[in-house]
C-alpha cells in the first residue's frame, strides 16, 4: 500500500508508456466521459438490433421521461457537492403534484392555471427552504431531516388526497406535459435551460465555485471567510424549487394525478448523482456527469421492450440499474488501484 | 503542566467511547425522554381508548412489530460503525421470492427456509464486501443492492405472488408458544444474542471505535473489515429471517413486500438515540425506538383509523427528536 494522496483536480497523472492506465484514470476521474461512452455503446448495440430504438420519435419520447429526473438531479448535485443529501424529493414531488392538481382543477379550487403553477413552485421553494433551515440553523443531519420530511410530505399528500384521484385537469395544464414549442416539447425546453443555467451556475459564477470549495473542505471554506451554511440553505432552497419544476413539467403528461407520484423518485435522482460521479462526501462532481446518467438510467427500460427480449426482461430493469451504479462504483475503484499501482 | 497528582494521559484524556455505558443500566437523556414519550403516549391511550391497552389487543397488535424490530438490531450495530444499510427492505423481498419459488419447486419448508436464509446473508455479505473490502460508501452500496435485490426478486418471480404455504410453516408466524408468539420469541432470541455479543465481549467496544474513527480503529488493530463483513452479513441474514416471519404471517411471498422498510428501520434507530455519524448508541434505544413508533402508529391506526396521520406522527417525532437533541447539545464546529 503507498500513501493515500490527496485527489485534487492538479494531481498529475502518470504519462507515457502506461498509456492504458492513463485512460482508465482519465475516464474515472472524469465520470461524465465513462458515462458518455456507455451511453453511445448502448445506444449503438440497442441501434443496431432493432432500429426503430434511434428513430427520432423513440428518443425524443425517452428524452420527455427523462426531463424530471435530470431537471431534479441539477439541484441534488449541488446539495450532494456540499456533502449532504436530500431524499425528501419523491415525497415533495406527490405532495406538489397533488397541490397542482387540487388548485387548478375545477371540482376543487378551480384557480387560473398559472397561479397554480407559481404557488406550486413556491410551494416547493418553501419546503427546500424548511429543509435547508433544519440542516443549517437545527444543526441536523440531513439524511434525518429529509428522511423525516420524506415520511411527513408523503402522509401530508395521503391526507390531501384522501383516497382519491384527481381526474378534471384543466387543458391549460395539460399543455405544461404535452406542450410543444418550436416542435419541441416544453419539458425539454424546461429541462434545458436547467441543465445550462446549472453548468452556468457551478462553473463560471463565484456561488458555484465557493459550493466546490465548501464542499471539500468546509473547515478551510469557513476560515476564508465562505458562509457555508448559506451555501447549503441555497443548494436545499434550489432542489425544492428544481422538485417543483419537474412537477410542473412532467405530472400534467397523464390526465390524472394519483397519489402514487413521485413514489421512489428520491432513489433514482440520488443514483444519477451518483454514477454521475459526484462524491457523496462533497467537493467532486459535475452537473453533465448527473444529467448524462439520468439519461443513461433512462435507457434500461425502453433498451429492454426494443430488444425484444419478451415481456418477461421488463421486470429485470430495476436488477439492471443496480448493476449499473455498482458497475461505476466498481470501475472507481480500480482505476483507484491501477492510479496507486502506477505510482508506484 | 507538571502537578504531580496528574494522572497518564491515556486515562482522562481519551475520551472513551459512551457506549461503555452499556455495561452500568443508566437510561441516557434520548432515553428517558423516549421512555416518558411512550408513557405519555400509553396514558393517553389509555384515557381515550382503554380497550387498546388491553393485553389481548396488544398481542393482536404487536404482529405488526416484529420484522421492523427484527431488522432495526443489526441496524443499530451497523449504524453504530457510521454505516448504514437501505437494502434491508430489497433483500426481505428477494428471500421471500426464494423461499417461495423454492416451494413451488418441491423443496420442503426447511431446506426453503435454509435457501432464503442463506440467499439473505450471501446478499449482506456482498454489500458487505463492497463496504469493507472495496471500501465504498455504504450509502452507495445499499443503495445500488436496494434496486438490484428489488430487482432480481421482480425478475426471478416474474411479479406473481406465491401463497397456499403450509400450516407447519405458517406456524412461525401466526403461531403462540405459551402465550407469546413465535415472531416475538424469534426477536428476543436475536435480540439476546446481539447483546451478549456487544455488552459481554469487546465487539461494542469495537464497533464504537469504528463509528468514532475508523482509520484510528485501523491502527490499534481491530479487525475493522472483518467487523464491517460480519455485520452486514447479519443484516442480511436478518432480512431473510424478517422475511419468513413475514411470509409466514401473511401467507404469501411477493416482490413488493418489504417496500419502504429500510426507512422505518433507519427512523427507529435514529429515534432510540444511535447517531446517524456513528460512534454512540444503544441497542436498549432501539428497543424503545421501535416501541414508541409501534405504539404511536397502532394507536393512531386504532382511534382515527388514517394510516396517514401515521406518517406525519412518526416523522414529526423523528425530526423534532433529532433537533431537541441538537439544540440541547451544546455547540460543535
Amino acid at each position: 500500500m503507498t500513501n493515500r494522496t490527496v485527489e485534487t483536480a492538479d494531481t498529475p497523472i502518470p504519462s507515457g508508456n502506461r498509456s492504458l492506465s492513463t485512460l482508465l484514470h482519465r475516464l474515472a476521474r472524469q465520470r461524465e466521459y465513462a458515462v458518455l461512452a456507455l451511453l453511445i455503446v448502448t445506444l449503438s448495440v440497442v441501434g443496431a438490433v432493432n432500429p426503430a430504438f434511434l428513430s427520432g420519435g423513440n428518443l425524443r419520447d425517452m428524452l420527455v421521461q427523462d426531463a424530471p429526473i435530470v431537471i431534479a438531479a441539477c439541484g441534488l448535485t449541488f446539495v450532494v457537492l456540499l456533502g449532504e443529501i436530500d431524499i425528501s424529493i419523491g415525497s415533495l414531488m406527490g405532495l406538489l403534484a397533488t397541490a397542482l392538481g387540487q388548485l387548478c382543477s375545477p371540482s376543487h379550487a378551480a384557480l387560473p392555471v398559472w397561479i397554480a403553477v407559481t404557488l406550486t413552485l413556491l410551494l416547493g421553494t418553501g419546503i427546500g427552504l424548511l429543509n435547508g433551515l433544519m440542516v443549517t440553523l437545527g444543526r441536523m443531519p440531513s439524511i434525518i431531516v429529509t428522511l423525516g420530511m420524506l415520511t411527513v410530505l408523503s402522509g401530508i399528500n395521503l391526507l390531501l388526497m384522501n383516497g382519491k384521484w384527481i381526474t378534471d385537469l384543466p387543458p391549460g395544464l395539460r399543455w405544461f406535459g404535452v406542450g410543444t414549442m418550436l416542435g419541441i416539447p416544453i419539458c425539454l425546453w424546461a429541462a434545458l435551460f436547467v441543465v445550462l443555467g446549472a453548468v452556468l451556475l457551478a462553473r463560471e459564477t463565484p456561488l458555484g465555485r465557493r459550493i466546490y470549495a465548501a464542499g471539500s473542505n468546509p473547515d478551510a471554506a469557513r476560515l476564508a471567510g465562505l458562509s457555508v451554511w448559506k451555501l447549503k440553505l441555497f443548494a436545499f432552497t434550489l432542489t425544492g424549487f428544481l422538485t417543483a419544476v419537474a412537477t410542473v413539467i412532467s405530472v400534467p403528461r397523464l390526465s390524472v394525478i394519483e397519489s402514487g407520484v413521485g413514489q421512489g423518485f428520491e432513489l433514482l435522482v440520488v443514483t444519477c448523482v451518483v454514477v454521475g460521479g459526484t462524491s457523496i462526501s462533497g467537493g467532486r462532481g459535475s452537473i453533465i456527469g448527473s444529467a448524462l446518467a439520468a439519461l443513461l438510467l433512462g435507457l434500461v427500460r425502453p433498451m429492454l421492450i426494443f430488444l425484444r427480449l419478451g415481456v418477461s426482461a421488463s421486470y429485470w430493469e430495476r436488477a439492471i440499474q443496480g448493476a449499473f451504479i455498482l458497475l461505476a462504483v466498481l470501475a472507481d475503484h480500480l482505476a483507484r488501484r491501477t492510479r496507486r499501482d502506477a505510482r508506484r | 503542566m507538571t502537578a504531580p497528582n496528574r494522572k497518564p494521559v491515556n486515562e482522562t484524556d481519551i475520551k472513551i467511547p459512551p457506549n461503555r455505558s452499556s455495561r452500568v443500566p443508566l437510561p441516557t437523556r434520548n432515553e428517558i425522554v423516549l421512555l416518558l414519550l411512550l408513557i405519555g403516549t400509553l396514558l393517553l391511550a389509555g384515557r381515550l381508548s382503554p380497550d387498546f391497552l388491553s393485553s389481548r389487543s396488544q398481542l393482536e397488535l404487536s404482529t405488526h412489530v416484529w420484522e421492523l424490530a427484527l431488522l432495526a438490531i443489526p441496524m443499530t450495530l451497523i449504524v453504530l460503525t457510521a454505516g448504514i444499510d437501505l437494502s434491508v427492505g430489497s433483500t426481505m423481498a428477494l428471500c421471500a421470492v426464494v423461499f417461495g419459488i423454492s416451494i413451488h419447486a418441491g423443496l420442503p419448508p426447511i431446506a426453503a427456509a435454509l435457501l432464503s436464509l442463506l440467499v439473505g446473508a450471501g446478499a449482506g455479505a456482498l454489500n458487505g464486501i463492497f463496504v469493507a473490502k472495496l471500501k465504498v460508501h455504504p450509502l452507495i452500496v445499499t443503495l445500488a443492492t436496494l434496486a438490484a435485490y428489488r430487482g432480481i426478486a421482480e425478475g426471478i418471480s416474474l411479479g406473481r405472488p406465491f401463497s397456499g404455504f403450509s400450516d407447519s410453516f405458517t406456524f412461525l408466524g401466526q403461531g403462540s408458544i405459551l402465550g407469546l408468539p413465535v415472531p416475538g420469541i424469534v426477536f428476543l432470541i436475536v435480540l439476546a444474542v446481539a447483546a451478549i455479543m456487544i455488552g459481554g465481549t469487546p465487539l461494542g467496544l469495537s464497533l464504537s471505535a469504528i463509528g468514532f474513527n475508523e482509520k484510528a480503529a485501523r491502527y490499534s488493530g481491530l479487525a475493522v473489515t472483518r467487523i464491517k463483513l460480519l455485520l452486514y452479513t447479519s443484516s442480511g441474514l436478518a432480512a431473510g429471517m424478517a422475511a419468513l416471519l413475514f411470509v409466514a404471517r401473511r401467507n404469501t411471498a411477493k416482490a413488493d413486500i418489504g417496500t419502504g422498510m429500510e426507512l422505518d428501520v433507519i427512523t427507529a434507530v435514529v429515534l432510540g438515540g444511535t447517531s446517524i455519524f456513528g460512534g454512540r448508541g444503544r441497542l436498549f434505544g432501539t428497543v424503545l425506538g421501535v416501541l414508541l413508533i409501534h405504539e404511536v402508529r397502532e394507536f393512531v391506526s386504532w382511534q382515527w383509523n388514517r394510516d396517514e396521520l401515521n406518517l406525519i406522527v412518526v416523522g414529526a417525532l423523528l425530526i423534532l427528536s433529532v433537533l431537541a437533541d441538537s439544540l440541547l447539545s451544546p455547540k460543535k464546529r
